[in-house]
C-alpha cells in the first residue's frame, strides 16, 4: 500500500499560482482587454464597491443576492413540501401511481428553464412566474427521489411489520419513510441546486433585480468585472447551501450513510 | 401481501396511463375552452396540430426538425469535447495524488458555478455565435463527468488492488485492468447526468442569445405572445430530452453488461 502522503501545500500553491498567472497576464503584461477579462485586483475592487454602490444596475450586490434568494427559496420550499409527499404517495399507493405517474412522466423530461417563457406569459414578469418556474424545477427531483427511496424498502421489513400487526399507514411511517430518508434528502439537495440554477436563468431573461439580472446587464455594458463578481457570488452561495444541507442531512439521517 | 412493489400488469398500466393522460388533456382543453385562461393559453389540439404542421411549415427561418437539429449539433459537439476532457482529467486526478493536489482546488472553485451563470461571460469571450454555446456545453459536461470519473477511481475496492499487487502486477497493469473497468459505471452515471444538464444549458443559452434552435423557438414565442409556439417548443424539448436519456441508458446497457446501475 502507498504511504499516506500529504500534498496540502501543493493545493495552496496551485490556487496562488492561478491567481498570480491571472494577475500577471491581465495587470502586468496587459495581454487582455479590460472589456474581456479584467485582472483579479480590478475584480476585488469592483466586488467591494458593489457591496454599497447601486451603479450601474440600480441595486447593491446584497440586494441582488437577497432578491434571488427570496424567490429561489420560496419556489424550492414549495417544491419540497408538495413534491416529497407526492413521491411517497405515488410509491406507496398503487392507485395513485397508476394514474399520476403517466402525467408526471410527461412533464419530467422538460428542463425547468424551458417553462420560463410560458410562465412569463401566464403570470407576468413579476414574482409569481419565477416562483412557479423554480417550483417546477425543484418539484421533479423531489418526487423522483422520494419515489425511488420508498421503492427500496425491503419486503422482509414490511412482513415483520405485518406480523406485529402494523396497519398500512403505520408501515409507511415507521418502515418505508425511514428507509427512504437518505434518498429523500438527496432529492432535496438536488432540488436546491436546480432551483438556484433556474432562478439565475429566469432573472437573465426577465427581471429587474437579482444576480442573473446583474450579470446579464453587465454583459450589455461590457463590464466583465461585475459578471465575475456575480458568478463568484452565485458559486459561493450554491456551495454554502449544499454544505448546510449536508449538515442537516447528517443530523436527520441516522443509520445507513448514503453512498 | 406477498410483494408490495410488484408492478401492475402491463395492460392494466397501459389502460390507466391512457385514462390519466387523456383526462389531463381533456381538462386542459376544457379549461382553455370555457374559462378566461383560454385568452392566454392555447389548447392541446391546437398545439398538436401546430406541432405537426411545423414539420413542413417553418417557424422563423427553419422547420422544427432543423431547429432540433441545430440544438442537438451544439449539444453533441460540446458534450463530446467536454466528456472526453472530463474523463481524462477525472481519472488522472483520481490516480495521481500530485495532480489531485494541484488541479482539484481549482476545479472545486469553478464547480459550484452553474453553467448558466457563464452565459454572459462566454458571450463576451466567444461572441454571439456558436463558440459561446460550445463553450457552455463543454463546461456543463466537463464538470459533471470529471467529478464522477474522479469518485469512480477513488471508490475502487482496495482489496482488488492489493490482490493484484500481491500477484505481481505493476502500477500500469493495476490501472488498466482494475481501475479503468471498475470506474466505467461511475463514468456512465456522469455521462447520464451531463447529457441532461447539457440539454438544459443549450436551451438556456439559446433563450438568451441565438437565431435558431429550440430555445430560440420558445423565447420568440414569448416575444410574439404565442403560447402555441412556446408549447410546441416545450414538447420538442421534452421529447428530445427523453430520447437522449433513453439512448444514453441503452448505450450503457450495451457497453457495460456486467453492471447496469439502478433498474
Amino acid at each position: 500500500m502507498k504511504k499516506k502522503e500529504n500534498y496540502w501545500y501543493l493545493s495552496i500553491l496551485s490556487i496562488l499560482a492561478f491567481i498570480f498567472i491571472w494577475w500577471l497576464f491581465c495587470d502586468v503584461l496587459k495581454m487582455t482587454k479590460e472589456s474581456t477579462l479584467p485582472g483579479p485586483i480590478k475584480v476585488m475592487e469592483t466586488f467591494i464597491k458593489k457591496l454599497s454602490s447601486t451603479a450601474p444596475d440600480g441595486a447593491t450586490l446584497i440586494e441582488h443576492i437577497g432578491s434571488s434568494l427570496k424567490i429561489s427559496m420560496g419556489g424550492w420550499a414549495m417544491g419540497v413540501v408538495i413534491g416529497t409527499p407526492l413521491g411517497i404517495c405515488m410509491a406507496w399507493y398503487k392507485k395513485i401511481d397508476l394514474f399520476v405517474r403517466p402525467v408526471f412522466d410527461l412533464i419530467r423530461p422538460v428542463p425547468g428553464l424551458a417553462w420560463i417563457p410560458l410562465m412569463i406569459i401566464l403570470f407576468g414578469i413579476g414574482l409569481t412566474s419565477k416562483i412557479v418556474t423554480v417550483f417546477l424545477s425543484a418539484f421533479v427531483p423531489c418526487v423522483l427521489n422520494s419515489y425511488t427511496g420508498i421503492r427500496q424498502t425491503k419486503d422482509v421489513h414490511l412482513w415483520v411489520g405485518q406480523t406485529f400487526g402494523a396497519s398500512n399507514f403505520q408501515m409507511l411511517i415507521n418502515i418505508a419513510v425511514p428507509t427512504a430518508l437518505p434518498l429523500v434528502m438527496t432529492g432535496v439537495r438536488v432540488a436546491l441546486g436546480a432551483s438556484w440554477t433556474c432562478i439565475v436563468a429566469a432573472e437573465m431573461l426577465a427581471s429587474t433585480k437579482g444576480l442573473g439580472y446583474m450579470i446579464q446587464q453587465a454583459r450589455g455594458i461590457f463590464r466583465p468585472d461585475i459578471i465575475i463578481c456575480g458568478m463568484i457570488a452565485i458559486g459561493v452561495i450554491g456551495a454554502l447551501f449544499s454544505w448546510l444541507l449536508s449538515l442537516i442531512e447528517n443530523r436527520i439521517v441516522r443509520g445507513a450513510k448514503h453512498i | 401481501m406477498k410483494n408490495r412493489f410488484k408492478d401492475a400488469a402491463s395492460y392494466e398500466k397501459m389502460i390507466c396511463a391512457g385514462i390519466s393522460i387523456l383526462g389531463f388533456l381533456c381538462l386542459w382543453q376544457l379549461v382553455v375552452s370555457f374559462t378566461a385562461v383560454g385568452e392566454l393559453l392555447s389548447g392541446p389540439l391546437i398545439v398538436l396540430s401546430k406541432f405537426v404542421t411545423s414539420i413542413a411549415e417553418p417557424i422563423g427561418t427553419y422547420t422544427i426538425q432543423l431547429h432540433i437539429f441545430w440544438s442537438l449539433s451544439r449539444v453533441m459537439i460540446g458534450f463530446a469535447l467536454g466528456s472526453a476532457v472530463g474523463i481524462v482529467v477525472g481519472i488522472l486526478m483520481g490516480w495521481f495524488k500530485i495532480i489531485d493536489a494541484i488541479v482539484r482546488p481549482l476545479f472545486e472553485i469553478i464547480r459550484p458555478i452553474p453553467p448558466i451563470a457563464w452565459i454572459p461571460l462566454s458571450i463576451l469571450w466567444f461572441g454571439l455565435g456558436e463558440g459561446s454555446k460550445y463553450f457552455l456545453i463543454f463546461y456543463a459536461a466537463f464538470c459533471g463527468i470529471t467529478m464522477n470519473a474522479y469518485s469512480g477511481v477513488k471508490s475502487v475496492d482496495p482489496v482488488l488492488i492489493g490482490a493484484a499487487k500481491m500477484l505481481g502486477a505493476n502500477n500500469r497493469q493495476v490501472f488498466t485492468t482494475i481501475v479503468l473497468p471498475s470506474c466505467i459505471p461511475h463514468i456512465f452515471a456522469g455521462l447520464q447526468i451531463a447529457i441532461g444538464t447539457s440539454w438544459a444549458t443549450v436551451v438556456a443559452a439559446e433563450m438568451v442569445r441565438s437565431t435558431e434552435g429550440v430555445g430560440w423557438m420558445i423565447i420568440k414565442g414569448q416575444d410574439s405572445n404565442s403560447t402555441v409556439q412556446i408549447l410546441v417548443g416545450i414538447v420538442a424539448i421534452g421529447i428530445v430530452g427523453y430520447i437522449l436519456a433513453v439512448s444514453m441508458r441503452a448505450i450503457e446497457a450495451k457497453l457495460c453488461v456486467w453492471r447496469v446501475r439502478g433498474k
